[in-house]
């Protein structure tokens, strides 16, 4: 391979960009029940309805959490040197929950009322912003620990983090046995990584808040592959090391947060995702970034058409982030005997 | 009389947390064109040494100056153009490709998304070339030898287009033939005005490529000079606490260095 990294971005975006189309053709007329999308655009019902109203929002939310989740993953491997990273690793998985749990436990109390007034302002359900602002904090306090000498060293912080993600959930267990189980049930649900039927607001803002770290993110790849030489290596060809490794966190970390607030926390794109971009690109931030953004949003439509499949044998939906774990984890493990 | 290339000041470096200086007073100039040898017995501050010349460690005391200018005034970025530098143990696991670890030798010259041009894959491709590392392009690091290995790192730091190179320990791991092609590659960057700092612990080979040597002996410099100045039986084997035998090469003159071994029975 000869070609430059542009050249190479591009061609996987030419490959993945009509998957992604394909992907979202099939997320709008696949579902409990068919619909057609040229019956749609006639203005046809239900099939209008059904297509614009309800599945497009879906495939939009879909794209966008599968974007920000894969984008996140590649970066995080990259900034820790670990394959196993994925988006939660800095202890956002356990800090939403510890989140989503208080704002159940808080229902009804002072603190309770008021989440709910704040979260319907942002357009919200009480335990998706209690969920965020945990995992922020989580990740804030994984980030401290994970400091020495003024420096953020990345595998003090990913054993930190790992660390914090088993103490959370063992603390979600506790409070589960303490509260009513019904009241519990629907957030742990939600947690588990469900897609829902967002507004437009809320989807432009969530677009927003996934593109931008996306371009940042991109815009830095050629220094996160320099940053595999190690600190030395990445600082003797002129990268401020610890610059790099803070904005490539905190734009990863506002991706992630933004996809926890709208689905929980949906395990396995994140992981699976850029390893399997690696595998047909190689390892070129520069491609694999961009690549993943656009593999990530296709995977995920794709995993939520097949929820909704799955309604007509089950009669019930799976949530999403089921899926992703049913189909990423096998998956993951085939690609791991591939590479070796 | 010119600036030097690159000057060390009375410079001091002492570890966090450590009892005493690794380096101490040290004193050291490189003029344009100069190959100058780092030499002396293990832990004596050699790589700390290096590190402080690549900018890479701050020096507690005393200053650095490139073409004159102090170091901290320069960005990160503008000493890369002007130093690159070679590790003494450069990761050797990674995926990357022989040719994409050579183009990252031009990050100190890209913008914003960092997309090389033409010009950068050319100067990666000659650097390959120059270190007999061009048929490996496609390959990755992690699939080659150590001596292979080292000389694609090598022409990294070629790529890289800074008029001075400070290596740590280049040599090692390369066989002789590749010794004597990287020495010649220095010798032809030297004549066009670059220069470079070498450690090395081959002191015959130090004392035949480079033009002056600085023997360090526990953080401070012991000797500096021409080889045939400091390479000197007496100070070595006060320096290293070994028995050596110092000859003089008989066609250039140049000092060779070899330990005093008592020949087995067997």
């Amino acid at each position: 391979m000869t070609r430059s990294a542009a050249a190479r971005a591009a061609l996987a975006l030419a490959v993945l960009v009509p998957l992604l189309v394909l992907a979202a053709l099939a997320g709008l007329s696949l579902g409990a029940g068919n619909a057609s999308i040229a019956n749609a655009l006639r203005g046809v019902e239900p099939d209008a309805t059904l297509v614009f109203r309800l599945r497009l929002p879906r495939v939009l939310l879909a794209a966008e959490v599968g974007a920000a989740l894969s984008i996140a993953g590649a970066t995080l491997q990259a900034l820790l040197r670990n394959p196993l990273a994925d988006p939660f690793v800095f202890g956002l998985s356990g800090g939403a929950a510890i989140g989503a749990a208080l704002a159940v436990a808080a229902g009804g109390t002072v603190v309770g009322t008021a989440t709910v007034a704040a979260a319907s302002w942002a357009g919200l359900l009480p335990a998706q912003l209690s969920a965020v602002l945990g995992a922020l904090a989580a990740a804030l306090l994984v980030v401290a620990l994970g400091r020495s000498r003024g420096q953020l060293r990345p595998e003090r912080a990913l054993l930190v983090g790992v660390v914090f993600n088993s103490f959370a959930s063992a603390l979600v267990l506790s409070l589960e046995a303490i509260l009513a189980p019904e009241k519990t049930q629907a957030v742990l649900l939600w947690l588990s990584g469900t897609l829902g039927y967002e507004t437009g607001p809320v989807l432009s803002a969530a677009a927003v808040s996934v593109l931008l770290p996306a371009l940042v993110l991109t815009a830095l790849a050629g220094r996160l592959n320099l940053l595999a030489l190690g600190e030395e290596g990445a600082a003797a060809l002129g990268i401020d090391v610890e610059a790099t490794r803070l904005i490539c966190f905190i734009a990863s970390s506002a991706a992630v947060g933004a996809a926890v607030a709208l689905t929980g926390l949906v395990g396995f794109v994140g992981l699976v995702v850029p390893h399997a971009v690696r595998l047909f690109v190689g390892p070129d931030h520069r491609v694999v970034l961009p690549a993943s953004a656009v593999g990530g949003a296709a995977f995920l439509v794709l995993a939520d058409a097949a929820a909704r499949l799955l309604f007509r044998g089950l009669g019930a939906e799976p949530p999403v982030g089921a899926v992703t774990a049913v189909v990423g984890a096998p998956l993951f493990v085939f690609l791991l005997r591939r590479r070796a | 009389m010119s600036d030097p290339a690159l000057e060390l000041a009375e410079v001091h470096f002492r570890h966090p947390g450590a009892s005493g200086d690794a380096v101490s007073g040290a004193r050291l100039r490189m003029d344009p064109g100069e190959i100058v040898g780092v030499v002396g017995p293990n832990a004596a501050g050699k790589s700390t040494l290096a590190r402080i010349a690549a900018m890479l460690l701050v020096p507690s005391s005393g200053l650095v100056r490139l073409a004159g200018t102090d170091a901290r005034e320069l960005s990160r970025r503008e000493r890369a153009r002007r130093v690159a530098f070679l590790a003494q143990d450069e990761p050797g696991d990674l995926p990357f490709t022989a040719r994409e670890i050579a183009l990252m030798g031009r990050a100190p010259h890209l913008g914003l998304w960092a997309l090389e041009g033409e010009s950068d894959r050319a100067q990666a491709q000659a650097a390959l070339e120059e270190l007999d590392a061009a048929h490996l392009s496609d390959r990755p690091v992690s699939q080659l030898s150590g001596g292979e290995r080292k000389r694609v790192y090598l022409a990294r730091t070629f790529a890289q287009g800074a008029p001075i190179l400070v290596l740590d320990e280049p040599t090692d791991a390369l066989d002789l033939r590749h010794q004597a092609q990287l020495v010649e590659a220095l010798r032809d960057r030297a004549r066009r005005g670059g220069c470079a700092l070498l450690v090395m612990h081959d002191l015959s080979l130090a004392g035949s490529a480079c033009d002056r040597v600085v023997l360090l002996d526990q953080g401070k410099i012991a000797a500096a000079g021409t080889p045939a100045e400091v390479l000197r039986a007496e100070i070595l084997e006060r320096v290293y606490r070994a028995r050596l035998d110092v000859f003089a090469h008989p066609r250039s003159g140049r000092p060779l260095v070899t330990v005093k071994i008592t020949p087995g029975t067997a």
